[in-house]
């Protein structure tokens, strides 16, 4: 049983961790919270049912195509949402948060009437392999998932520490004005940056898909939410922590299940994250307080 | 910066000036009312139904098996009738809201929905105070009828339907030791969920553990996991067939081969649709199966799949039923005056609808027979 | 005669009046710098307890809603004063997350809240005061009003006095040294802080005040609907919330106000396109982000509005 339960949160965790990068990434340089991010992770899982589903492609070609679908999304958010409200006067720091949440409004309503309520089926032969250890079955997917967000992870992280376009997007973070100055193309990097965050919400959705055979319009809030935790748990903007968050998290809500009460689930994110604001405001692995921005 | 200005005081003047006209609009569709024929019994039914926001697959089955219902009663010209559908989007407020509109207008005759209990809740007591009659198509938990004298369902509640498929999935399978796991959050699971464990109870099953998922949650795998290292004959799931489906599939995956025991709302040609293969071995009682080869249901099936492309689930047919009862008390009665409908209604028995012989009970209540359906081979067959 | 008073649109007019207190329940902490999402989670503190004194100890139901604001601010200190070492982003979510932690213990705490079933037959305001006048001997029909008419009239006059009551309150206090201090928490907190200003005094008022009105709209909210059940007071709800004051401004009181009252009526206006406004509603506020972020109402375009500068000098 813990044996099977481990394996269980660490395949909840992987996503969640996943989830949480994308929405690190965009905080980290843009200082913003993308409320829109489950929505577009929502809509990468839809791809991946639509083209496997009904289009029949190979499962390589739905996770490209949902990384390009969300991609677009990305661009679209930035280009439309966020730029217009970028460097602009009296702008309060609501106002990219419930542009965004307008944003989450419409795709969820949009690919409600696209794709119906319901739940929708990812049916895929990959997702049928499992291992047998004694009584133990682990499927392929779950290993899968696990390493895809290891090596996301670690990626993300060499990229940003040793490129050149990582360490402009770094600068950027740091700060605007000087990063342009410097000559970092930053309207550049941060296209680059949404586009980049939105597809990784596009590979989590498909993983979702593949890991617990289900896609609904409204599975982009509540992972979202969760997404959204975690980034505070773990220290908002910081890779490592959007990780190890998101594997606590995964661990803690499989085990609460496991040993305690079901019913308090989905409060467990945000009981966990309203201690470590009050205990450790930066997060885990938060260096310094984020001046409100 | 001055021309800025401008545009923002435009652009305010602007959003004043569409809401003005908006709200002159509306006042004017409330003018309308029914035309009235000279020879056939014309009645307006409002409807409230779930058409935006999460569980609008409910509402939307609600709506088309209202509108293939008002399309053939209408041809077949012996009463005439209008429906007016608002959207709840599922909360109890916006229902409320859409009721007050249905109500205030005189030409009313009675209000089918909403979808959702929690709706209905709030919404029942106004109906009935105004002295408007009121029925649920989808409404199964406990307490519906009893808000008062001009409330109805015809959806067979859980107190009818779980006992009788417990106890049928218990005698064939002799099942002694239950898990059990339910939706927490939502009315319909909730309730469902007390009769299964008081029905559990009295039968003297032993229950090895009770395990809740919330609303949006794609990963079961705790829960189940949980309950497979219990070892259960059988469990009982009281889930709305979008996460019913989903349990049963993580369920089978993960090696839980036993007979899943669902509630009213489980029972859907989704769950094969969603679950495939791991859909076998669903046992739900309903007044509804589908794959009946009953002439009426045949029909049915067929002409819906022609009108909106997908086989028909419960809700639908049983809002089907719903017009089809509300045309026939507005026969007996004569005239679309609400006294009269309220008190013909009231008085329907043995009608014989889609799903069987249907009566009310003196408090408004559904007496007919459920039938206990299985799925096996990826198809609904009835339980034996 | 007198149909205009229907029962559908003193329904929407009460439930505009709630949405305005819940509007300005987000504005108070806001004008002290504190974004506050916890809203619907007092809302649903309020109404619980108001409909749990009134259902179980048979309280009026002016004491239950006393009593329901009260325990919501009270929480607001108890969450306030912790709440003080978080600022801007950090602190929404926070409160987001209070929210939703209250809202999974009403549906856990079965015993008590009845979980998601919900709380029935909550004593509804109109009927009580409708029972009310009758023990004085009067009659709805001697003023030619039908029953329900008098009864929806009696809930928007009423909920219409307190709604003007606490706008009065807030703009009072907004004019006088307790609302100078938020602003200059919410201009500059260290200066403020040099100035001598008691900060954790200051900012605990007014998320506090903040809870306090969100209890008092939640409280009202349970006795207008007569019904409550935990997904009442969901994310969508606190959403919800902080978009009435966003969108209308959030720089003004008249801000949260208009657009408590325009976003309940949209819906409302919508009806006919019910399919699509959801969709309607998110292009809305992406385009108003864009276009006037601040929100449609602010000081420049009150200034501008001719009168309104001086008359009612310091709206904002």
């Amino acid at each position: 049983m813990l044996l099977e339960q481990l394996i269980n949160g660490l395949t909840l965790g992987s996503i969640y961790a996943i989830v949480a990068l994308g929405f690190t990434l965009v905080f980290g340089v843009l200082g913003i919270i993308n409320m829109a991010h489950g929505e577009i992770f929502m809509v990468g899982a839809f791809v991946g049912v639509m083209t496997t589903g009904v289009l029949g492609w190979p499962l390589w070609l739905a996770f490209i195509a949902s990384i390009v679908v969300t991609g677009i999304l990305g661009y679209l958010l930035e280009r439309m949402t966020l730029r217009p409200l970028r460097g602009k006067k009296g702008v309060s720091h609501l106002a990219p948060l419930i542009s965004t949440i307008g944003v989450s409004i419409l795709l969820e309503n949009l690919s409600h009437h696209i794709f119906g309520a319901g739940n929708k089926p990812f049916r895929t032969e990959f997702a049928e392999i499992s291992i047998e250890i004694g009584s133990v079955s682990i499927y392929i997917v779950q290993i899968v998932i696990f390493v895809i967000s290891i090596v996301l992870m670690i990626g993300l992280s060499v990229w940003l520490s040793k490129t050149k376009a990582g360490k402009a997007l770094r600068a950027t973070a740091e700060n605007l004005e000087t990063a342009s100055i410097l000559g970092v193309n930053t309207k550049k990097i941060i296209t680059l940056t949404v586009i980049i965050a939105s597809a990784m919400g596009g590979i989590a959705g498909i993983l979702v898909g593949m890991a617990f055979n289900s896609v609904s319009p409204q599975m982009g809030l509540a992972i979202g939410l969760k997404g959204l935790a975690i980034i505070i748990l773990g220290g908002m903007g910081n890779v490592k922590g959007a990780m190890v968050g998101g594997l606590i998290l995964g661990l803690s809500e499989t085990f609460l299940v496991a040993y305690g009460d079901s019913g308090y689930r989905d409060a467990i994110a945000f009981i966990m994250i309203i201690f470590i604001l009050l205990l450790r405001p930066q997060g885990i692995f938060g260096s310094k307080i984020a001046e409100g921005r | 910066m001055k021309v800025l200005r401008k545009a923002s005081l435009f652009f305010s003047v602007l959003m004043l000036l569409l809401l003005t006209a908006c709200s002159g609009e509306s006042t004017g569709n409330e003018g309308s009312t029914t035309e009235q024929t000279d020879e056939k019994i014309s009645a307006k039914f409002g409807v409230i139904s779930y058409l935006t926001g999460a569980g609008a697959a409910y509402g939307e089955a609600i709506t088309q098996g209202l509108k293939l219902a008002q399309s053939e009663i209408n041809e077949n010209g012996e009463v005439n009738i209008e429906l007016v559908i608002e959207d709840s989007a599922g909360e109890a407020e916006q229902a409320l809201s859409a009721s007050q509109k249905l109500m205030s207008d005189d030409s009313t005759l009675a209000i089918i929905g909403p979808t959702l209990s929690t709706e209905f809740f709030a919404v029942a007591p106004e109906a009935d105070l105004n002295g408007i009659t009121i029925m649920g198509t989808s409404t199964t938990a406990e307490g519906i009828p009893e808000i008062g004298d001009y409330v109805f369902r015809n959806a067979i509640p859980e107190a009818l339907a779980i006992p009788t498929a417990m106890e049928k999935a218990i005698e064939r399978t002799g099942a002694k030791k239950v898990a059990m796991i339910y939706g927490n959050d939502d009315v319909l699971t909730q309730s469902g969920f007390d009769t299964m464990k008081k029905t559990a109870e009295e039968m003297g099953l032993e229950i090895l553990t009770i395990e809740t998922f919330q609303k949006g949650q794609s990963d079961y795998n705790a829960q189940l996991t949980k309950i497979k290292n219990t070892n259960p004959d059988l469990i009982l799931a009281s889930a709305l067939y979008n996460e019913g489906a989903v349990i049963m599939d993580q369920a089978r995956k993960m090696g839980i081969e036993v007979p899943f025991v669902g509630g009213n709302g489980f029972n859907s040609p989704q769950v094969i649709e969603i679950a495939g293969d791991a859909a076998n071995g669903l046992i739900v009682a309903t007044p509804w199966f589908g794959e009946s080869d009953e002439q009426k249901v045949v029909e049915f099936n067929e002409k819906y799949e022609a009108a909106y492309g997908k086989r028909p689930d419960q809700f639908a047919a049983q809002a089907y039923d719903a017009l089809y009862i509300y045309a026939d008390a507005l026969k007996r009665a004569g005239e679309a005056d609400r006294e009269l409908f309220h008190e013909a209604l009231a008085e329907t028995k043995d009608f014989e609808g889609l799903l069987g012989n249907f009566s009310f009970d003196e408090i408004g209540d559904v007496v007919m027979d459920v039938k206990v359906v299985e799925i096996k081979d990826g198809k609904f067959i009835e339980f034996e | 005669m007198l149909d205009f008073i229907n029962p559908y649109y003193l329904q929407i007019g009460s439930f505009i009046l709630i949405n305005i207190l819940l509007a300005v329940s987000v504005y108070v902490p806001l004008s002290s710098g504190q974004l506050s999402l916890g809203s619907a989670g007092f809302m649903g503190v309020g109404a619980y307890t108001s409909a749990l004194l009134t259902i179980n100890f048979d309280l009026p139901i002016m004491v239950g809603v006393v009593g329901g604001a009260c325990v919501a601010g009270i929480l607001g200190i108890i969450i306030g004063i912790p709440s003080l070492r978080l600022t801007g982003v950090y602190l929404a979510i926070a409160t987001l997350g209070l929210g939703e932690v209250i809202r999974v213990i009403f549906v856990n705490w079965d015993s008590v809240t009845k979980g998601s079933i919900g709380l029935t037959g909550i004593p509804q305001i109109g009927r009580e005061l409708l029972n009310l006048v009758r023990g004085f001997g009067f009659e709805p029909s001697m003023i030619g009003l039908k029953n329900n008419q008098f009864v929806f009239l009696m809930v928007f006059l009423l909920l219409f006095i307190i709604v003007m009551a606490t706008i009065w309150f807030v703009v009072r206090q907004q004019n006088s040294r307790v609302g100078r201090s938020f602003s200059s928490i919410q201009m500059d907190e260290k200066a403020a802080e040099s100035m001598g200003i008691n900060i954790t005094y200051f900012k605990v008022l007014s998320f506090a005040q903040g809870a306090f009105l969100a209890g008092l709209a939640g409280s009202l909210f349970a006795h207008v609907m007569g019904y409550i059940s935990p997904s009442d007071f969901s994310y969508h709800r606190a959403v919800e919330i902080l978009i009435f004051t966003v969108f209308g401004g959030s720089e003004v009181i008249i801000g949260s106000i208009f657009g408590a009252i325009f976003l309940t009526l949209i819906p409302e206006v919508l009806r006919f396109v019910s399919e699509y406004r959801y969709i309607i509603y998110g292009i809305m506020l992406v385009i108003l982000m864009a276009v006037r972020p601040q929100g449609i109402l602010d000081i420049h375009l009150l200034s501008r509005v001719k009168g309104l500068k001086r008359s009612k000098g310091g709206m904002r």
